[in-house]
């Protein structure tokens, strides 16, 4: 047997406690299994544990611990940072907790504070600079504006008081909002922070983040088919979007 | 194969002979590199004739380094920062080490942190997960990461573990034994080959603790590092726990071991502490969450008085993490035991 199909056969083997072991092991070698087995789970359990502590305090320990088995299962690592073990957790918890969703909006969070913790780290634009650039903007300059924000920052539609959670620990009730809202999390400096926005704001932020200009924005928070009054309130949400992303340094560049 | 003899001399083992066969050739940098010489690859036995003194910024070497220190974890961050908050005194060890692959990242705070540590103190770059045992290779973003980082803090060395720990599919991140054969060795010596090209400066590699050998072993574990470190250039990182777990688990002297090394190759001392076994478990287990035991702080004294050079050593400690206060009473300890005569 090749080296590379003995070392596929040894980690399906670690995987798998019901795969077969190479023809001629004996005791000895079940049992050294065994430690490599027990070595491999709770590599998992531990990195899971660690990066979802809010989560894990929320539903509770045994459905943590089932649910982060089943994850483990469903997609085992494959990365060489035991870090990403924890990437789509989000969506495991959907799965076990349907009738809990807000246990994927918490794990949903501590995923992306985790992953905002070693972006890359950047300049964000200051608002004096942003003036002085905007200065001499004519309607054509504004409505073409394309704005760049810091690596991994995110936003997202949430259904639950998400800042509650967080400041509690996970140990609280979630309170579920009466219409849908919006989160975004970013870098404040080093530290990861996020903050509950309006739906409109997470779409905009979104949209922009994929290359849609200020023009789209306002377009967006007018909805459909808009009177002249609303397309002036989405023009001035807009404008309050922009200065407070400016000001919490969400910006780095203006232009895609 | 390439050989940097010194920035001036490289070796090279090519296959140019009609028949095929390897040969190796000698550069010496002049106005241009030009080959002086070619041999036969068995001429490599002779290679010693060309050896020089360990030079600085030679890349290819690794000079000793003398002291004492400790791997640094997140929780004792703060005792290693504090002299550059409150203007205390510095923690007392000549050393730290860090897991490479945490702070392989692209920023942030810990990143900071570790250059400003790194201002205050030697660093080296432990990696857990280059798997150069793997069969298919060395992941080149891991690789290319790692670089990044060596070139950013500007470790003593960069070291990894003799293991592999992931196929193409998966990865274990555990340390998994290889079977000890030719085969395994020509794949741990060319990824180590790979990964010192790309870094641009030779490795330390560790022995690891293991819980089963292969029934097609062809060598014991002190003979093939000891041919990885010949074939490679690359340094030995010396796990005492580690060889003192393994030893137990496979009934094998801990001096045949220590007597079958290149002890010259050895530039690291790593000492831990283990889970014993138990009847119901008769493996014993690195853990590196408890105190170094007895037995091996032994073996660690008759390792220091085998070994001639000076070594950096230091103790591992992953969970169950105690204060600061406590690792450095432990530290004293290899001190001590560094010194202590021993018996014949």
């Amino acid at each position: 047997m090749s080296l590379l199909a003995q070392q596929e056969a040894f980690l399906a083997a670690i995987l798998d406690d019901e795969a077969p072991l190479p023809p001629g092991w004996g005791k000895r070698h079940q049992l050294g299994m065994q430690v490599y087995r027990g070595n491999y789970r709770s590599a998992q359990m531990d990195a899971l544990a660690d990066t979802y502590t809010r989560t894990a305090a929320y539903v509770g320990a045994d459905a943590f611990r089932q649910a982060s088995i089943n994850h483990a299962i469903a997609r085992p690592p494959s990365h060489w940072t035991i870090d990403a073990a924890g990437e789509g957790f989000a969506q495991t918890c959907a799965q076990l907790f349907g009738g809990n969703p807000e246990a994927e909006e918490l794990a949903w969070l501590e995923w992306v504070m985790l992953e905002l913790g070693s972006a890359p780290d950047c300049t964000p634009l200051s608002p004096e600079e942003f003036a002085a650039t905007s200065a001499g903007f004519g309607d054509a300059e504004w409505m073409g504006l394309r704005l760049t924000f810091q690596p991994r920052a995110v936003a997202r539609i949430v259904a639950h008081d998400l800042t509650a959670l967080w400041q509690a620990g996970g140990e609280a009730a979630a309170h579920r909002f009466e219409g849908p809202q919006g989160c975004i999390a970013w870098r404040e400096g080093e530290r990861p922070t996020f903050k509950l926005v309006s739906a409109g704001a997470a779409e905009v932020f979104n949209a922009m983040a994929l290359g849609a200009a200020y023009a789209d924005a306002i377009t967006i928070l007018a909805g459909d088919a808009p009177s002249p009054e609303a397309i002036q309130q989405a023009a001035t949400a807009a404008g309050a979007m922009l200065g407070d992303w400016l000001s919490e340094g969400l910006i780095t560049a203006l232009g895609a | 194969m390439i050989w940097f003899v010194s920035p001036r001399c490289v070796a090279v083992l090519t296959g140019l002979s009609p028949d095929g066969s390897e040969r190796l050739q000698i550069f010496f940098k002049g106005p241009r590199w030009e080959v002086v010489c070619n041999l036969p690859s068995r001429g490599r036995e002779k290679q010693g004739m060309f050896e020089t003194e360990p030079m600085q910024n030679d890349p290819s070497s690794i000079a000793p380094f003398d002291g004492f220190g400790l791997g640094l974890r997140r929780t004792h961050m703060d005792d290693f920062l504090a002299p550059f908050v409150n203007g205390s005194a510095p923690v007392p060890v000549d050393f730290v080490e860090v897991i490479s692959e945490n702070y392989m990242v692209e920023g942030g705070r810990q990143l900071r942190l570790l250059e400003e540590v790194r201002a205050r103190h030697p660093v080296i770059l432990h990696g857990v997960s280059m798997s150069v045992g793997s069969a298919g290779g060395l992941d080149a973003d891991h690789l290319a990461r790692l670089k990044a980082l060596a070139d950013r803090i500007e470790p003593l060395w960069v070291s990894d573990h003799l293991c592999w720990t992931r196929t193409s599919a998966h990865n274990s991140h555990d340390l998994l034994p290889l079977p000890l054969t030719r085969d395994a060795l020509d794949v741990v010596c060319a990824n180590v080959d790979h990964a010192q090209e790309t870094l641009g400066r030779a490795m330390l590699i560790e022995n690891p603790s293991s819980y089963l050998t292969f029934p097609e072993d062809e060598m014991s574990e002190w003979e093939f590092l000891s041919e990885m470190a010949r074939r490679t250039g690359c340094y030995l990182l010396l796990d005492v726990n580690n060889i003192y777990v393994s030893s137990q688990n496979h009934g094998f002297a801990t001096a045949d071991y220590l007597a079958g090394l290149p002890l010259d190759r050895v530039r690291q001392i790593h000492l831990a502490g283990h889970d014993p076994a138990t009847p119901e478990r008769p493996v014993i287990i690195d853990t590196h969450d408890r105190a170094v035991a007895d037995p091996v702080w032994a073996f660690f004294a008759q390792a220091m008085a085998a070994i001639e050079q000076p070594v950096a050593v230091m103790i591992e400690r992953d969970a169950n993490i105690p204060p600061l206060s406590e690792l450095l009473a432990e530290l004293d300890q290899a001190r001590a035991y560094s010194s202590a005569p021993v018996a014949a």
